[in-house]
């Protein structure tokens, strides 16, 4: 059997969009779980959604262990032997207290992509599949959260070039998924049912793509 | 670690349409080439096939499905083992015009990325003046290039011409025409804004069938070339060579014509490119024995000294003859398999057609 981590935010945790932080869609709506059904009994599927997790930035407000960096190592040690590593982050990068371009961000995950690199967590001690996934560009009105994402939903629709020439130059499976899905209107920065289920099918096709062998 | 920013481009972006004569990656047409020679194959063979990693092969297929060389297919879920995802080449990818310079006829031939045959029209030619009016030949490409929709016309790729060896020395001495060869490329460049790659006509109708054609898995083959004269290339190892002598057999459809002569019958039906011909009696069947004898000797002749399992014959003639004459072959070497050329309307155009696509999208 394969493994597969999801690593990623809110989006990833599966947070309804325009409710509370504690209120999340069921294990099999979240597009880790459409993820899950798509690819089928070969494939053991690991949530591991933060809200507010960054891609290395300790957060001033929201705590430290949002920092996608330090929380990477021990995640990936403790769900070794992985086959692959799919990244979503950098939307909570974009809020006005980091104060960080797209490129930054896109910098972020490079750090990411060391990590699971030197740690090498894949078959035999060798480096996993590493796929990077754009988030949707956030919508314009991102309501009461427009202070704390000033500015950001311009940057946001800048992610998907960045993430793919970093993809480019890493060397790295790369999906965008503004591509196939947008940004619910009823907060402008989580995914419905609807985007989760698309984006689970979407990427079920590109881990597909990547070709696996049929020994496991 | 160092904390340098990445490559300022995307890769997809680095050629900008077709037209930016950018230097394309090795690995880059190598995953092209084996697209070409094997189509439907997945991002884990070609992996196999060349030894790239499977992120580095993702890399170089997402820009190639960017530029709209290669798209991709349903996915395949077969009862055992992961799906697959099959590649392809995109039909509509790329362009490229060739011209076929012949006794009596030029073709001008458009071809899409595999080779299928878009656009063919024909301009008359004789022997004592082998290119056309430059006009004309501009006229004819043109045409050939506005069958495209306008979008897709600046996926031309470039313009192939298979040309005569003699072609030069017959334009001079016959009646001391000054184009050559070299004139009308470096004119076809300024007019049309496209590079232009010259080959002679046989080997680039060998070329085009060892891209598109029956010859496409093989290594070695010995190819004929029915035109007004018997012609022949040996491929060996992908390599095409040709005899060092400027020898062609008379036994063309040259001879099928004097046959015809000798018995009064018309005879310009054979240079034209209909698809079926009346029937011509006694001088076509013994045109068609005398070829078949000398196809034999020749073959006969050369398995002394390589061994080669199969012959490709190549004609514009009527499928049927080709046909005949691989059965001929076939029944008297059996271990040898003759097989009629996929590519029927104007070989030496479709050839010359692909000297774009070899120079700029594959592995030589």
């Amino acid at each position: 059997m394969r493994s597969v981590l999801c690593y990623g935010d809110s989006n990833t945790h599966g947070q309804i969009p325009g409710r509370g932080p504690l209120e999340r869609y069921g294990p099999g709506e979240r597009w880790p779980g459409i993820l899950r059904s798509q690819l089928g009994p070969d494939w053991y599927v690991i949530e591991e959604g933060l809200s507010g997790r960054t891609t290395v930035h300790d957060d001033p407000i929201e705590g430290a262990h949002k920092n996608g960096r330090t929380y990477l190592r021990p995640c990936l040690q403790s769900h070794a032997t992985l086959d692959l590593v799919i990244i979503m982050l950098g939307t909570n990068d974009l809020k006005i207290r980091f104060n960080k371009p797209p490129s930054e961000v896109a910098m972020g995950i490079g750090c990411l992509v060391y990590d699971i690199k030197e740690l090498a967590p894949g078959p035999g001690g060798s480096t996993p599949e590493i796929m990077i996934v754009a988030p949707p560009p956030m919508q314009d009105d991102v309501k009461e959260w427009k202070s704390i994402f000033a500015g950001a939903p311009e940057k946001s629709r800048l992610l998907a070039l960045e993430f793919e020439v970093l993809a480019d130059s890493l060397e790295l499976h790369f999906f965008d998924a503004g591509s196939v899905v947008s940004c619910s209107k009823a907060d402008g920065f989580h995914i419905d049912a609807e985007a989760h289920r698309l984006l689970g099918t979407a990427l079920a096709r590109a881990v597909d793509a990547i070709g696996w062998s049929r020994s496991t | 670690m160092r904390f340098a920013p990445p490559n300022p481009l995307r890769i997809a972006d680095r050629a900008s349409g077709l037209n930016a004569l950018s230097v394309r990656s090795y690995n880059e047409r190598l995953v092209l080439s084996l697209l070409l020679q094997n189509e439907g194959i997945s991002r884990m063979e070609i992996g196999e096939k060349t030894g790239l990693s499977a992120q580095t092969a993702s890399v170089i297929v997402r820009s190639l499905e960017q530029e709209g060389l290669v798209s991709q297919g349903e996915a395949q879920r077969g009862r055992v083992g992961p799906p697959t995802i099959p590649l392809s080449l995109n039909p509509e990818g790329a362009y490229a015009v060739g011209v076929g310079f012949s006794r009596r006829r030029i073709d001008i031939a458009l071809i899409d990325f595999i080779g299928t045959v878009r656009f063919h029209t024909q301009l008359p030619a004789d022997e004592a003046n082998p290119f056309p009016q430059s006009s004309d030949l501009f006229g004819a490409i043109g045409q050939a290039m506005t069958s495209l929709p306008v979008e897709a016309r600046s996926r031309v790729a470039g313009i192939g011409l298979a040309v005569p060896d003699d072609v030069d020395t017959m334009a001079a001495t016959r009646n001391g025409s000054s184009t050559s060869l070299k004139a009308l490329q470096a004119e076809i460049e300024e007019q049309i804004k496209l590079p232009v790659f010259v080959q002679n006509d046989i080997t680039a109708a060998a070329g085009g069938e060892s891209m598109f054609g029956v010859a496409k898995p093989l290594n070695d083959y010995l190819f004929f070339y029915l035109g007004a004269r018997l012609q022949s290339r040996l491929i060996l190892n992908h390599q095409i060579y040709k005899g060092n002598s400027s020898a062609s057999f008379d036994h063309g459809l040259m001879r099928l014509e004097s046959e015809l002569a000798m018995r009064g019958r018309p005879s310009e039906i054979i240079w034209s490119s209909s698809p079926e011909w009346p029937d011509l009696g006694e001088a076509y069947s013994a045109w068609l024995g005398e070829c078949s004898d000398r196809l034999k000797a020749s073959i006969s002749a050369l398995t002394q000294f390589v061994e080669f399992r199969t012959v490709v014959l190549s004609s514009y003639a009527p499928q049927k003859i080709a046909e005949a004459l691989c059965d001929d072959i076939g029944r008297e070497f059996p271990g040898i398999e003759a097989l009629p050329a996929r590519v029927t309307i104007s070989p030496k155009a479709v050839g010359a057609a692909s000297l774009p696509f070899s120079s700029r999208f594959m592995i030589q």
